[in-house]
């Protein structure tokens, strides 16, 4: 039972970080309809940074913060380059193979600048011995902080959208682009901001992944972006608190199939889950179907 | 530069400069260097492998970032079949070319429901999951340690039929196995199942229109490039020897997906000489290897963007999708338009009581009309009042919230478009739906893809039946475009054409596909008053043929002297039928339209 009990709590902390990289993936969703390929990378360059910097002697706020800022210009060109051009001429799949060449780049070029090997990842969130006893379980610091700060994030950023002017705008970008503009609103700004939002927040949750798993090389990333996509599927594809459940139940699913079947099939099972939910409910658990025009 | 590539175009398509080449490759290679060689045959495992690239992603329009997962499943089943088992290679190749084209045809299911950023995460996680099972299933796969001695060339101990292949036999092997397929692949998109790829990939509406199924139209498009793919996966089997999982990751999918797109995504030699580019570049110039995956980054950001048609597109001309001998053929020995006449002149549809709701919003409430045989209906009304929405569900696309839809006394209500494409009732949309760089030619003839019936396999070694269907066909396809009288663009690409021709080249592609019943939707929206006036005269021509016509259309001018009867509908409901001098006096409709159109020209 405490095995059992012990699974779903760090799947539960680990799935909350996909929900953040979901809820980052229905930002840019939401504007454009898009999403960015190659995110994984951006998630590898803010932990990847971060690493480097704090060996360099900087503090590990500093380092964080300046992480975080690298992938928020990274999301900016992702944007300029990879998705706006590419809405104009060549259709879905350009943009999906031009944001997956544009993180492709970003995964060469740390590797050919900084190895290709793993480089171990500072304690900037207590150390792994941390631990707390809750109800005769004793869970891990790192976990409950990384559960925590997930939480909050996704929260605040649906209170941001929900209440804020500047959620408002992108809530109207999202509902129809073209009568966004036609309000005067800024579109180029919002959609912009959407994907240094996503970055930020695919930043973050590379840091807080990189805590646990201890390392990060250039590969670092590529399934959990996906593993956030399928969260985002779950849940409904827009939807945040779709999102964190989806992302939840990813995490304890594939805990517990990992600790009770084979830990083989642990990464395996997330992509099963996805095929299988996109071709039943592709809506998710939570959205509605779209009723769609001829 | 436009001559320039008409030329080159012709060398590398010329049949007799292309089977010298072969020939001179097949001598020299006893000559040539064992490094050479094993280029030149990974430069064919890598042309065989775009093939499988080119029939899905160029043609069909279905984006896979898992085709590594198609590779590596050929080249496992047949490692297996000749190392563990035994086998020989004569049955292993073959074997492991249809199990993967099984595996892709399973995969075409939920691939098949969902579209551009969920299939791409599909397919990326379709090559995940291989991936996994690759390295866990140690029992067979050898796990991560990989199989090594697979019977190869370069180990000496591939054996067929007795006789030991040397690395100069089975480059030769491949060679021709190559060509093979190159050609089948061009037989394969100059037929109707490769042409109904393209226009499912621009337009599944407008697909299932004409009688394509859709579905089965993807599942045909997986299968065929999981063949491919799993043919060139097994043929890399045996002349590498050894398979890790790690040859199978997702950087040989995005491999292969550079190699096409470079090439050019509808260009077979774009992507050939494409290949060769990217097999030779990373052997020639270390610095490349170095820095390989930043440029295929780099590539894959910007080709589509900025240089979107491949090396393809700049050094060739637009590929044809018709062949060109039967073509000519049929140029020579025309046929009249007499095969649109129809035998039995009275096909009528009547809708009794159709509703339409869309969540909440109610489109189409309570319609009742007959649509007379041998006579033309327009249907008019105000924006939104429903016209479209009633053509959809009669035209099988939607089915309706209640409500029956009879052809003639037979119901055929919640029948699909396709179905009822087959029934003889076709359709035209508002804007025109069709494939932009197919010629108005190949547009028309897609329609008469469901009166046509020989397989892939046919289309591929082109077959007699193939020719002589196609050959029937192409004299239709003539006999349309003379009576469409737009002959004169006949084979130029649509997407360089104007609106007017567009629309007929619409109309043209309806007719081929045999109708009894068909649904015009704004035919003369945006056309000149002249080819208004043509318009008008062919749809008298074709209602003399005994096709029976309904059409939505707010000219009343044009309709003036063409229609028999008016049907006007306003909000979802009918307000009038009659004559059209009777409507102009109707205060219903005065008030509902006319008085419109007063203030606000429609």
């Amino acid at each position: 039972m405490d095995f059992f009990i012990s699974l779903v709590i760090a799947g539960a902390c680990v799935g909350s970080v996909y929900a953040l990289v979901a809820v980052g993936l229905n930002m840019t969703f939401w504007t454009t309809k898009t999403l960015n390929f190659g995110q994984g990378a951006v998630m590898m360059l803010s932990a990847m940074s971060t690493a480097l910097l704090v060996q360099n002697g900087l503090s590990d706020l500093v380092s964080i913060t300046l992480g975080l800022a690298l992938v928020a210009l990274m999301g900016v060109l992702v944007e300029r380059i990879a998705i706006r051009p590419a809405l104009k001429t060549a259709g879905s799949m350009g943009w999906v193979i031009a944001t997956l060449g544009f993180g492709i780049v970003l995964q060469g070029v740390t590797a050919k600048y900084f190895g290709s090997q793993a480089v171990a990842f500072p304690e900037v969130l207590f150390q792994v011995q941390d631990v707390v006893s809750i109800a005769g379980q004793s869970i891990s610091m790192q976990y409950l902080a990384i559960f925590c700060i997930s939480l909050l994030l996704i929260i605040a950023l649906e209170l941001l959208t929900r209440f804020t002017v500047a959620g408002t705008a992108i809530q109207a970008t999202a509902q129809d682009i073209e009568l966004a503009v036609v309000q005067g609103l800024p579109v180029n700004l919002i959609v912009s901001g959407s994907f240094v939002l996503s970055s930020v927040l695919a930043g973050v949750a590379g840091v807080l992944v990189a805590q646990i798993s201890g390392t990060v090389d250039p590969a670092f990333g590529f399934e959990l972006v996906m593993f956030g996509f399928v969260a985002a599927v779950l849940g409904g594809m827009g939807s945040s608190g779709g999102a964190l459940l989806g992302g939840i139940i990813l995490g304890i699913t594939s805990k517990l199939v990992g600790g009770y079947i084979s830990t083989a099939a642990e990464h395996g099972i997330a992509f099963a889950l996805l095929i299988v939910m996109l071709a039943i409910r592709p809506q998710g658990f939570f959205g509605r179907a779209e009723v769609s025009k001829a | 530069m436009n001559t320039l590539r008409t030329k080159l175009s012709a060398l590398v398509t010329n049949q007799y400069v292309l089977l010298l080449l072969v020939v001179v490759l097949l001598i020299t290679a006893s000559g040539m260097k064992g490094g050479t060689l094993q280029i030149l045959s990974f430069t064919l495992i890598s042309i065989l492998f775009t093939q499988s690239i080119y029939i899905l992603t160029g043609m069909t329009g279905q984006i896979s970032l898992g085709h590594a997962a198609f590779f590596g499943s050929g080249a496992y089943v047949t490692a297996v079949l000749t190392k563990t088992l035994g086998l020989s290679l004569l049955l292993s190749i073959p074997v492991a070319g249809v199990a993967t084209s099984l595996i892709a045809f399973i995969l075409s299911y939920p691939a098949g429901r969902v579209k551009e950023v969920y299939l791409a995460m599909m397919t990326l996680g379709f090559g995940q999951i291989f991936l996994e099972v690759a390295r866990e299933w140690t029992a067979v796969t050898g796990g991560v340690m990989g199989l090594s001695g697979v019977p190869s060339a370069g180990l000496g101990n591939l054996v067929v039929l007795g006789l030991k292949l040397t690395t100069v036999d089975y480059f030769r092997l491949l060679l021709v196995i190559t060509c093979f397929a190159l050609v089948f692949v061009r037989n394969f998109s100059q037929s109707r199942l490769g042409r109904s790829l393209f226009l499912v990939h621009y337009s599944e509406l407008a697909a299932g229109s004409i009688g394509i199924n859709r579905r089965q139209t993807k599942q045909l498009a997986y299968a065929l490039s999981g063949l491919f793919a799993g043919f060139a996966g097994a043929f890399y089997a045996h002349l590498v020897g050894y398979l890790g999982p790690d040859s199978f990751t997702i950087n040989r999918s995005i491999e292969v997906l550079v190699v096409a797109i470079v090439g050019g995504l509808w260009s077979i030699p774009g992507q050939v000489l494409s290949a060769i580019f990217f097999t030779f570049l990373p052997e020639q110039l270390q610095v490349f290897s170095q820095y390989q995956f930043i440029v295929y980054g780099l590539i894959l950001t910007f080709t589509l963007i900025l240089f979107r048609k491949g090396i393809g597109g700049f050094l060739f001309t637009m590929p044809r999708f018709i062949r060109k001998t039967l073509q000519a053929k049929s140029l020579q020995d025309r046929l009249t338009s007499a095969f649109l006449q129809i035998k039995e002149n009275h096909t009528k549809i009547v809708v009794q009581g159709i509703t339409m709701k869309f969540g909440g919003l109610v489109a189409v409430d309570q319609v009742s009309i007959e649509i007379p045989a041998h006579q033309i209906t327009a249907l008019v009304g105000p924006n939104g009042s429903g016209k479209s929405t009633l053509v959809n569900v009669i035209a099988g696309v939607f089915p309706p919230t209640a409500g029956r839809v009879l052809l003639n006394d037979t119901e055929v209500t919640g029948k699909t478009d396709q179905q009822m494409s087959k029934l003889g009732v076709v359709r035209t949309f508002q804007d025109p739906r069709l494939v932009p760089h197919f010629t108005v030619r190949e547009n028309i003839l897609l329609g008469a893809h469901a009166r046509m019936s020989y397989s892939w396999l046919e289309a591929g070694l082109s077959l007699p039946r193939s020719s002589r269907q196609e050959l029937l066909s192409l004299q239709q396809c003539d006999s349309v475009i003379e009576l469409l009288e737009i002959a004169s663009v006949a084979d130029q690409a649509v997407e360089s054409l104007p609106y007017g021709h567009r629309r007929m080249t619409e109309l043209g592609r309806a007719l081929m596909a045999g109708p009894r019943v068909i649904l015009l939707d704004e035919p003369a929206a945006g056309l000149s008053d002249l080819e208004m006036g043509r318009l008008s005269l062919i749809l008298k021509k074709l209602k003399a043929f005994g096709i029976t016509i309904l059409i939505i259309e707010h000219h009343m001018e044009f309709l003036a002297d063409l229609v028999d009867e008016v049907v006007v509908l306003d909000s979802g409901s009918i307000i009038f039928r009659g004559s059209l001098p009777d409507m102009r006096e109707d205060p219903a409709v005065i008030e509902a339209y006319l008085g419109m159109e007063e203030t606000q020209h429609a």
